[in-house]
């Protein structure tokens, strides 16, 4: 399993089913008079066709590993997220704390009072975006 | 002499004091963002591009435009001082650190600058003259036809970005699937939104593109776990006057060849920096010197990415199909802006138009006489640890994503894309053809339902049609070489497998 041209014809596959099933509960008429299912079916008939060519070609060339680790890109979005929601329920001065903190653990180092002065940067840039550039951000 | 009539009018319109500031903030920024590390032309765009909403039409594009050939600039500047290029600046790393291994780096640098004015120059002229001709060719398009041109823009971008036609055009079709999300424009159906509200008017072009190249591009540094050294050596930009003379040929053999590749479905500044490379490579009276440190090597190439950079606005503001996913992303910007690019563009629109055109020369002059002389100072943006800018990066991810439309809901877009992104990363799949898919898809479906509507359903209208008969007839004799040539591969596992084209990272 662990070859990644096999999980990406797999990967585009599941894709293409998913649009694909979803894409028939909409109507989809004929070729003449097309639904709004039409389209996004036909797309992913091919998607699903490139998807098989990608696994049956993978029998055929050499298996290059997979290398995939979940800890950066989870911190990233945890950050990201993080961000979102507390900018919703509390503003969002304390969202830009909350992602330096949380992002910065994917870095090489940590210092908290690195991450202070970054945090005091960036609030810096955005009230000048909010006062100068007239970016609506709801900072406080 | 029509064409000087209308470049007069349109520097009467670039040069107004606030498009020249428009012109210089675009061009410094660009340059400045594109230096950082992970972050090209594609990038940058789209992180500054909510910067723009509040500017005037005109001026807007104006600054898009220089945050673009200054992104271009300062990708070749990071190529040839470190090492580190991005999609547009593949070549210039291999004379270009060359040189500076020799200690000549001012001289690579201000050889990279002046060839991209020269290749700036040439290209505005091939614009200025062929655009309007090229607008009048579109109107004989119709539906098919426009559907027929954008399958060819497909194949030819997933080939020439990753190399491989299969995974560059399941990539497409990715796109054209992700452009699908939201409300059908023909029957009022919402598509695939799950019913939240915010997914009714599809996914947000920002989202995808700070997605896919900006937050991907971010943890694939993070998991490199690499500080960079920055670079310290010294910079003496003046050439003496033979080192000036050999810039010169090069530059225009370069400027050539970027200014007709640019025109070319697919083509665009990385395909045309190989091209002139390799011409170089050729026909240079240096050409035993070329890849041990030449001025040709940088000269051809930076005039062609220049060059091509320019003439690839050509089929977008002419015909209104982008050819590349930077155009994409472009014609986007423009349909922000309410200006839908196409045949009507240059006719309903002279002043953006001709503007644009003259900006452009003015924003050469600007990454001359500001860029080339100031680069040392903004060098030292690579004195700042990676661990404080991937903050920031993020953070104006966010800002960017938020302030299209004031939604906090839309950074869960940009979060979720960001993953994907990371997946298609990991998984070697390439998302510049993404966007481009992604951008026109619609489109394409627009076509395709009135092409068949026109038909009543039949789909031989695609090959009866002169111009969409013969770019379908393409198609298929490409994808027809690209079966034969694997299958010859696997004939014959014992053979070495054809050197493959460098990895392109679009970014």
């Amino acid at each position: 399993m662990n070859d990644r041209n096999l999980v990406r014809g797999l990967f585009l596959m599941m894709i293409s089913l998913g649009f694909g099933l979803g894409a028939l509960q909409y109507s989809v008429g004929s070729l003449g008079r097309a639904g709004p299912g039409l389209f996004p079916f036909m797309v992913s008939c091919l998607l699903f066709l490139i998807g098989v060519v990608t696994v049956v070609r993978s029998r055929f060339v050499e298996a290059v590993p997979l290398d995939v680790s979940m800890k950066n890109i989870a911190l990233v979005m945890l950050g990201l997220c993080g961000f979102a929601v507390v900018s919703k329920f509390v503003n969002m001065t304390v969202g830009i704390v909350f992602m330096v903190f949380v992002a910065t653990l994917a870095g090489t180092s940590y210092s908290w009072k690195r991450n202070l002065k970054i945090c005091a940067g960036l609030i810096a840039i955005a009230f000048a975006f909010q006062k100068l550039l007239g970016l609506n951000l709801p900072l406080y | 002499m029509d064409v000087l009539h209308n470049l007069a009018f349109g520097f009467e319109h670039a040069l107004t004091w606030q498009n020249l500031l428009f012109c210089a903030i675009g061009c410094t920024v660009g340059t400045l963002v594109g230096l950082l590390p992970g972050l090209g032309p594609l990038a940058t765009i789209s992180l500054l591009l909510p910067l723009t909403y509040s500017i005037p039409t005109g001026g807007a594009l104006i600054m898009l435009a220089g945050i673009y050939y200054g992104a271009q600039y300062g990708d070749s500047v990071s190529a040839i001082t470190m090492k580190i290029p991005h999609a547009s600046s593949i070549v210039a790393c291999i004379d270009g650190y060359q040189m500076t291994l020799k200690g000549k780096t001012g001289l690579a640098l201000f050889t990279a600058g002046v060839s991209s004015f020269i290749g700036g120059t040439v290209a505005i002229i091939v614009l200025s003259f062929l655009a309007p001709s090229l607008g009048e060719v579109a109107f004989l398009f119709g539906p098919a036809d426009y559907c027929a041109l954008m399958m060819v823009g497909f194949v030819c971008v997933s080939f020439v970005t990753t190399g491989s036609l299969l995974n560059g055009l399941a990539m497409c079709l990715i796109g054209v699937l992700l452009g699908q999300i939201g409300t059908d424009v023909n029957s009022g159906v919402p598509r695939f939104t799950f019913d939240l509200p915010f997914l009714a008017e599809g996914v947000g072009l920002v989202s995808v593109a700070l997605g896919c190249f900006g937050i991907a591009e971010i943890t694939k540094n993070l998991d490199a776990r690499e500080e960079r050294s920055p670079f310290n050596g010294k910079i003496n930009l003046m050439p003496t006057w033979p080192e000036f003379k050999r810039i010169i040929p090069s530059a225009l053999r370069g400027s050539a060849v970027g200014s007709f590749l640019g025109i070319l479905p697919g083509g665009g500044p990385v395909i045309a920096q190989f091209a002139a490379y390799a011409l170089d490579k050729k026909v240079s009276k240096y050409k035993h010197e070329i890849g041990s440190g030449a001025i040709e090597g940088v000269a051809g190439q930076a005039a062609a990415d220049e060059a091509a950079a320019r003439t690839s606005f050509i089929p977008l503001m002419s015909i209104g199909i982008p050819e590349n996913a930077v155009m994409a992303l472009m014609m986007a910007a423009f349909i922000i802006k309410g200006i839908q690019p196409g045949p009507n563009m240059i006719a309903g629109h002279p002043d953006l138009f001709w503007g644009l055109v003259a900006s452009m020369w003015v924003g050469n002059c600007f990454l001359l006489l500001l860029n080339v002389p100031l680069v040392r100072y903004w060098l030292s943006v690579f004195k700042i640890p990676y661990n404080v800018l991937f903050p920031a990066i993020l953070f104006f991810c966010c800002i960017g994503t938020y302030s299209v439309n004031n939604n906090l809901d839309d950074i869960f877009v940009t979060a979720a894309f960001g993953f994907g992104g990371y997946l298609f990363m990991r998984l070697d799949m390439d998302a510049a053809p993404l966007m481009l898919g992604f951008i026109l898809g619609p489109m394409l479906e627009e076509n395709f339902r009135r092409a068949m509507l026109l038909s009543r359903g039949d789909l031989s209208a695609f090959l009866t049609r002169p111009i969409s008969g013969t770019l379908i007839g393409l198609i298929g004799l490409f994808v027809a070489w690209q079966l034969v040539a694997f299958f010859a591969k696997v004939r014959s596992p014992g053979a070495p497998t054809p050197a493959q084209p460098e990895k392109l990272e679009a970014t």
